[in-house]
């Protein structure tokens, strides 16, 4: 068990090391334009050049932080709404068929109106990005608090719990798997609007690094900020990963 | 334990002394009335079981004495007080004890949870999370999840959980119901000697004919659509019972033979 753990870690690093290798002969080889195509070597050390002498730290810290409020601002919003909206019959068929015309809505559709309303600002940013990742959470926790066992409430009931005590002991933590899951999803969405929003808006942050990048033909530099992305995504959805099973140690006994 | 003669009178009720009294109780769910005047009462301390055939309306009439449902006719009386809602004094042991568990929580936690919800202070909790769960012979399973533990040991969780509301009633709906024969009677006695010690009043659903007379001061036998009282039995059994003697009593035999030929009417 132990070892076929380390054995898939080992052999996915293998595959990793691997495609860098390529990388590498590809680019040495010149296959494609070095314009175009920089090596890992090169983009490693636009990488450490950014750090040190450049602003990418300042363009990595306001891409986190763009990412950061928008997902928090939509998990509030979500978790709060959803929870209104999925303890109560009567709100769920009244605001269901709206949400399902929504939902579907590209937010790329929304984003020219949030700039025609809110210019190219960071409040701009932050209300597309809470809003494209929004949906996940909101969905996930009208469905976790639709789908709390009834017996639990009348349990509550029998008790005699408080309003509060009920959705703070018996409904959050039941909904806590489906919320845990759109948390996660909206993770990636509130990266992708973040940068989509940096370039756009040409707002501090690596979307607005790599556009600039891409546009002065520095490609090694647009690489860094590539990988510093990617390197984002793995590293928030690694640390989702970790909350999620640790809220969620209850579930380990089931399986 | 209180003299299960007592509440046989009934016609002349006598509300100051029942725990839980019905009064022509009568409800109507979605059109179709389920129950029709059930007129019953259940002195203080006494066992008293309900049988009756599947649908029959144990399950309902049960909700009606917890207050989870008003009944449409009628009045329920818990202590001669009309009962509109659940009250504390009276908790419920439901049969899907799977589903009444909180499985987030531990076997320590979900009998918290009733302590948090009477009040009780932090730090005074874990002593007596701990005394409850040894009373149901849970010690040492504290920390267990609800999905770690055999059926038994959950439905055990579960009473120790309404225990804690320091109840004056229990009420029971087939608590065990989906456990194995030997499980059941190993509960069935534990129930007994936790009844006896807490004095309190139980009310306990069964299908289990032979449960009924072993546990019960008094059987009512319930009849279908509506429900209603068919049939009512005092047990002349000497307590403590016993697994092998009482169920060879004479009497036990007598009564079973009555159950037995009542339910088969009644179907
Ligand atoms: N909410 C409800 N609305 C309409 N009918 C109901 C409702 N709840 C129960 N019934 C009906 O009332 C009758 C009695 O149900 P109840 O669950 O009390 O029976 P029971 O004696 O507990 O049955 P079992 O032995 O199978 O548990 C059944 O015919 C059932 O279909
Ligand atoms: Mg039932």
């Amino acid at each position: 068990m132990r070892w076929s753990v380390i054995g898939w870690r080992l052999a996915s690093f293998v595959v990793a090391a691997g495609l860098i290798a390529l990388w590498q002969v590809a680019a040495d080889q010149r296959l494609v334009s070095p314009v175009f195509l920089p090596g890992p070597d090169r983009a490693w050390a636009s990488l450490m050049r950014g750090f040190t002498s450049g602003d990418l730290l300042a363009k990595l810290m306001g891409t986190l932080t763009h990412m950061a409020y928008g997902w928090l601002l939509a998990s509030i919003g979500g978790v709060a709404l959803g929870a209104m909206i999925g303890s109560s019959k009567a709100m769920r068929s009244y605001v269901a068929p709206t949400l399902e015309l929504l939902r579907p809505l590209p937010v790329s559709a929304i984003i020219p109106v949030a700039i025609a309303a809110l210019g190219l600002s960071q409040g701009m940013a932050l209300f597309v990005i809470a809003f494209g990742s929004v949906w996940p959470m909101l969905l996930g926790t009208i469905h976790g608090f639709a789908a709390v066992e009834p017996r639990l409430y009348e349990v509550a009931r029998v008790l005699h719990m408080s309003r509060l005590a009920v959705i703070l002991k018996i409904a959050l933590p039941s909904a806590a798997p489906d919320i845990l899951a759109g948390m996660r999803l909206s993770l990636t969405v509130a990266l992708i609007l973040a940068v989509v929003c940096e370039m756009l808006a040409g707002l501090d942050g690596l979307g607005q690094w790599v556009l600039l990048s891409a546009r002065a033909f520095r490609s090694a530099d647009l690489f860094a900020g590539v990988m510093l992305l990617g390197l984002i995504g793995y590293v928030t959805a690694l640390a989702m990963g970790a909350a999620e099973s640790r809220l969620l140690r209850w579930q380990a006994a089931r399986r | 334990m209180a003299e299960p003669a007592l509440a046989l009178v009934q016609s002349s009720p006598s509300p100051a002394r029942a725990q839980i009294a019905f009064d022509n109780v009568a409800l109507t769910l979605g059109g179709k009335a389920i129950i029709d005047t059930i007129s019953l009462e259940v002195a203080p301390g006494e066992i008293l079981c309900v049988v009756g055939a599947s649908g029959c309306g144990k399950t309902t009439a049960l909700r009606l004495a917890a207050g989870l449902y008003e009944p449409t006719g009628g009045s329920v009386r818990f202590e001669g007080e009309p009962m509109r809602a659940p009250r504390r004094e009276i908790a419920v042991v439901f049969q899907d004890y799977g589903k009444a568990l909180l499985p987030w929580r531990s076997a320590a936690g979900n009998i918290s949870l009733a302590l948090e919800t009477i009040g009780m202070p932090a730090q005074q909790r874990e002593a007596r999370i701990t005394e409850l769960l040894a009373k149901v012979g849970l010690a040492g399973h504290a920390a267990k999840y609800p999905t770690e533990m055999s059926g038994g040991m959950q439905q055990r969780l579960q009473i120790a959980r309404c225990l804690a509301q320091d109840p004056k009633v229990l009420l029971m709906d087939e608590p065990f119901g989906a456990l194995d024969a030997m499980t059941r009677q190993g509960l069935q006695d534990e129930m007994l000697a936790l009844v006896a010690s807490t004095g309190a009043t139980v009310v306990f659903v069964t299908h289990d004919l032979e449960e009924a007379i072993y546990l019960g001061d008094r059987v009512v036998g319930l009849l279908p659509h509506p429900g209603r009282v068919g049939l009512e039995l005092t047990v002349d059994l000497p307590r403590p019972r016993d697994q092998l003697a009482t169920r060879e009593h004479p009497e036990f035999l007598r009564l079973r033979r009555a159950l037995f030929d009542f339910i088969k009417a009644s179907e």
